[in-house]
């Protein structure tokens, strides 16, 4: 079969000159004469600037082993142009959601190196703990029906990608969650997470000539107990159930109890209409 | 830099922080930042805004989309209900729903420099 012939798309120089340096140059010794590059930008100019962030944000065009370049990049870039972050961010964010909403596999590596990358900003301090637990969190339970009756569209019952994603957000920065809120945040997440695992691995889909894939169960087992070496593995979706219905009876008895103090102290507060 | 890599004492940001940042996605992808701003005038007061231009390699899922950060939160549920599910037209006459949401990312540059440095 004749290809078509492969035509480059031409791009002006300083586009090609930002991709090269992005693209091609960063690597970690150089980080930093990268950054003094993309310093001296022409950040007035609306075009190349929004241009930049763009390629910023793309970290899929980065090899997977220098996404935390281009992460350790942003961060240092932040000090003298503020609103890249934000961009950056925002458009991180905004690829992981329109991932799941696409949900085609041809979109699958780019979803990786964004979650990836997700990971790294956060490691670099340019997105809070919240935030990724917000992305862990969507990850589980967007477009999910939780129901094996009810197939959903956008994560049907064969496809595992969300587990993989989950796995590489917290392989890359889970290990952080490690005092203090955080360190509940991860622990209240991993119980879900665990829900979910079960979730699909018991969906009737997989049946013995098509099992779950031992691949899966693998990387799933060893992304948690890297993270929590004593943590005790739910063996099946009943069990990871109850533990989801144990956690809500304990919140809702706290909440029960800071309800009652509540009542009890007379004055102070005043019940909103 | 290096030593940034985490160790981090941080999340400063108390999460009881109304949320006031929206993103409106879904927009068509030919929309520009003026005929956008025009469209969805009268703006409330906001602290933050930025058009963010379609990735057009998507091809049938490429949006453009914009975040504003309110002032006010009582003005969100205004806009929400002016533009949430609000049909945008293309140039080719196609329609768009404009989705509106709470940007899952709350922060915003500190100082706002869109009008310092003329920065987007």
């Amino acid at each position: 079969p004749e290809l078509a012939p492969y035509v480059k798309k031409e791009r002006p120089p300083m586009h090609e000159f930002i991709r090269k340096i992005l693209y091609q140059d960063l690597t970690k010794p150089n980080t930093d004469k990268v950054l003094r590059l993309m310093r001296k930008l022409e950040w007035d100019n609306e075009e190349l600037s929004s241009y930049a962030v763009k390629c910023l944000t793309f970290a899929f065009n980065v090899k997977y082993y220098n996404i935390r370049c281009l992460a350790n990049l942003v961060a240092g870039l932040v000090t003298y142009q503020e609103c890249v972050g934000t961009q950056v961010v925002d458009g991180v964010m905004e690829d992981i959601r329109l991932g799941m909403e696409i949900n085609q596999a041809k979109h699958n590596q780019r979803r990786v190196a964004m979650v990836k990358y997700l990971g790294e900003l956060y490691n670099y301090r340019m997105v809070e703990s919240g935030d990724v637990f917000k992305v862990l969190y969507s990850l589980i339970t967007f477009g999910v029906s939780m129901s094996h009756d009810v197939p959903s569209d956008l994560d049907p019952p064969e496809h595992l990608f969300r587990i993989r994603l989950v796995c590489i957000l917290l392989e890359t920065c889970g290990q952080y969650f490690s005092t203090g809120i955080s360190k509940k945040k991860l622990d209240y997440f991993l119980l879900f997470f665990q829900n979910y695992y079960w979730f699909k691995f018991s969906d009737p889909y997989w049946v013995t000539e098509n099992t779950f894939p031992v691949g899966m169960t693998h990387m799933f087992r060893d992304t948690l107990l890297n993270l929590r070496p004593n943590l005790l593995l739910y063996a099946n979706f009943e069990d990871a159930q109850k533990g989801i219905e144990d956690l809500k009876n304990e919140f809702a008895k706290t909440v029960l109890k800071q309800f009652q103090s509540v009542l009890n102290s007379p004055s102070e507060h005043e019940e909103p209409s | 830099m290096e030593n940034d890599y985490c160790e981090q004492k941080h999340d400063k940001t108390d999460s009881t922080v109304p949320l006031t940042k929206v993103v409106v996605r879904r927009l068509p992808p030919s929309l520009t930042e003026e005929s956008f701003l025009e469209h969805i005038k009268p703006l409330p007061s906001t602290e933050h805004f930025y058009f963010v231009k379609a990735e057009k390699r998507l091809k049938q899922n490429a949006f453009s989309r914009a975040y504003i950060k309110f002032v006010k939160q009582d003005d969100i549920w205004q806009f929400k209900e002016r533009f949430d599910n609000h049909p945008f037209i293309d140039n080719r006459g196609a329609e768009y729903r404009a989705v509106v949401e709470f940007a899952p990312f709350q922060g915003v540059p500190v100082n706002d420099w869109k009008q310092n440095n003329g920065c987007k």
